[in-house]
């Protein structure tokens, strides 16, 4: 077997076998405990039109809450690229950000908010915050000293240098902290959604926790399956932008 | 290509930032048009004597009189920014000086003239060690400079292809007739391919020797095999 068909056939037969040993497991317990694969798939097609609703709802605020992140941890990056001082005075709360459980700031986020999707952007933005700014911080300090000395030979501007040098050097570290803030951002729209939704609009954090009150455990496992997918699917696409766009000249992207 | 300008280190020192003194009292006189190598261990500070005729540093003390602003450099490695092809990274310096104006047909001058029209849309990984010097030393000549300041351009070379670059050099500078300065720890490279060399040593840096170098032009290959090459080299040695 040809080395690439190896590398798709051993994680099929994991996850097959993993499969077989929960529908073993499953069969000798109650199905509110632990549902079976075959339950789970009956259960995700009898709600489908739910959960696509709902999946729908979580990937826009996920989405946006990234994008908040981004232009947030963005700016943050150049503004302490500029300022040293400023960089000194505020990257401890920055950090502080990263360290305060999300968990516990979105009730108070909804006594500001109120019930709805704002809450699950602000938590989605709250928790890819932290690797947007830091992987933005160091690429935009990435760049050569010789490359910085070839642009000051000339009279570079500040803004020259950030556009065509310090920017562009700093794209290979965003892409790489964007890997890890798409998969947060999800995490943390769905802790917003747990919160924060009232259920209208439909969301997959609300879904979670009105199924699993519910006794609906099939359906439990569908919508985590979803927030799972949901997060693949967001990294995914991460990855080919960052495959189009840095790939030709930073090479393989891994 | 344009007039070229003499170059003069009066008493010049530089310290970083209240520290110790790099460099001390260096007097040196390079004639317009002419080839002068700094020779010295490593970290005597002849970077930095580079550094400061680039203007990337300010002397402490004395001054540098004929550096101008139409001045480039080429650094160690190649320094190329690899998301912009071969023939935007010779473009560079003219786009941050706003100089723009026939912008096109002088970059693919300068690509001509290091022997790389055919690479102008290459991106810089896709070319080899020898061929990314050679589009740092066009990035160089495209703002058509008149101090060409180098910094152990050759060093990170093979054998082979550093002969190959200094000869391409030598003809290029034949044409150009640039005032240039060429920061140096080859001793054979030193002797082979400048006019005058200067020796700095010590801690602080100062000049311990300066040796012109008579020998013929144009300076051909055979001429690395020639005794009056080797008795110059000898000499670099001796006060180094």
């Amino acid at each position: 077997m040809s080395e690439s068909r190896l590398h798709w056939a051993w994680p099929v037969l994991a996850a097959a076998l993993g499969c077989g040993i929960w529908a073993l497991v499953a069969s000798r317990l109650p199905e509110v405990l632990l549902p079976g694969p075959l339950e789970v798939l009956v259960a995700a097609s009898a709600h489908h039109e739910r959960l696509l609703a709902a999946a729908g709802n979580t990937l826009t605020a996920s989405v946006l809450g990234l994008a908040l992140a981004m232009s947030w941890g963005g700016l943050g990056a150049v503004v302490f690229l500029r300022s040293r001082w400023l960089e000194v005075a505020l990257y401890p709360y920055a950090l502080l950000i990263q360290t305060v459980p999300i968990v516990a700031i979105a009730p108070l986020l909804v006594v500001w908010l109120g019930y709805g999707p704002p809450v699950a952007v602000v938590t989605a933005a709250i928790v890819a915050f932290f690797p947007v700014l830091t992987s933005a911080n160091l690429g935009l300090r990435s760049a050569s000293t010789a490359q910085v000395e070839l642009l000051r030979l000339h009279g570079a501007t500040w803004h020259q240098e950030l556009l065509k040098l310090r920017l562009p050097a700093s794209l290979p570290y965003l892409f790489a902290g964007l890997r890890t803030a798409v998969g947060l951002s999800v995490i943390g729209a769905v802790v917003g959604e747990f919160v924060g939704s009232s259920g209208l609009p439909p969301c997959l954090g609300y879904l979670v926790i009105q199924s699993a009150r519910s006794a609906e455990t099939a359906l439990t496992f569908a919508t985590i399956a979803a927030c799972a997918g949901l997060a693949l699917v967001l990294f995914a696409i991460v990855r080919l932008v960052e495959a189009r766009i840095i790939g030709p000249w930073h090479g393989e992207v891994r | 290509m344009c007039a070229a300008e003499a170059l003069a280190f009066e008493g010049v020192g530089f310290a970083f930032g209240g520290r110790q003194p790099v460099l001390e009292g260096v007097d040196v006189q390079v004639p317009a048009g002419g080839l002068c190598a700094i020779v010295g261990v490593s970290g005597c500070g002849k970077s930095t004597l580079l550094r400061l005729a680039a203007g990337l540093l300010q002397p402490t003390a004395g001054r540098i009189r004929g550096a101008g602003d139409r001045r480039a450099f080429v650094f160690q490695s190649p320094t190329l920014l690899p998301w912009r092809t071969v023939a935007a990274n010779v473009r560079l310096p003219l786009e941050v000086l706003g100089d723009l104006e026939g912008a096109g047909p002088r970059v693919a001058a300068a690509l001509a003239r290091v022997g790389l029209s055919e690479v102008a849309t290459a991106l810089p990984r896709t070319l080899s060690g020898g061929m990314q010097m050679r589009v740092s030393l066009a990035r160089a000549l495209v703002t058509r400079p008149r101090l060409l300041l180098l910094d152990e351009p050759f060093s990170s070379l093979d054998a082979l292809t550093r002969r190959r670059l200094q000869e391409e050099f030598l003809s290029l500078r034949r044409d150009l007739g640039i005032t240039t300065v060429l920061v140096t720890h080859d001793v054979d490279e030193a002797a082979w391919l400048s006019d005058q060399v200067v020796v700095l040593g010590g801690r602080p840096a100062t000049v311990q020797a300066e040796l012109t170098v008579d020998l013929p032009r144009p300076r051909t290959r055979e001429l690395l095999h020639d005794p009056a090459l080797g008795r110059i080299s000898r000499a670099i040695e001796e006060a180094l």
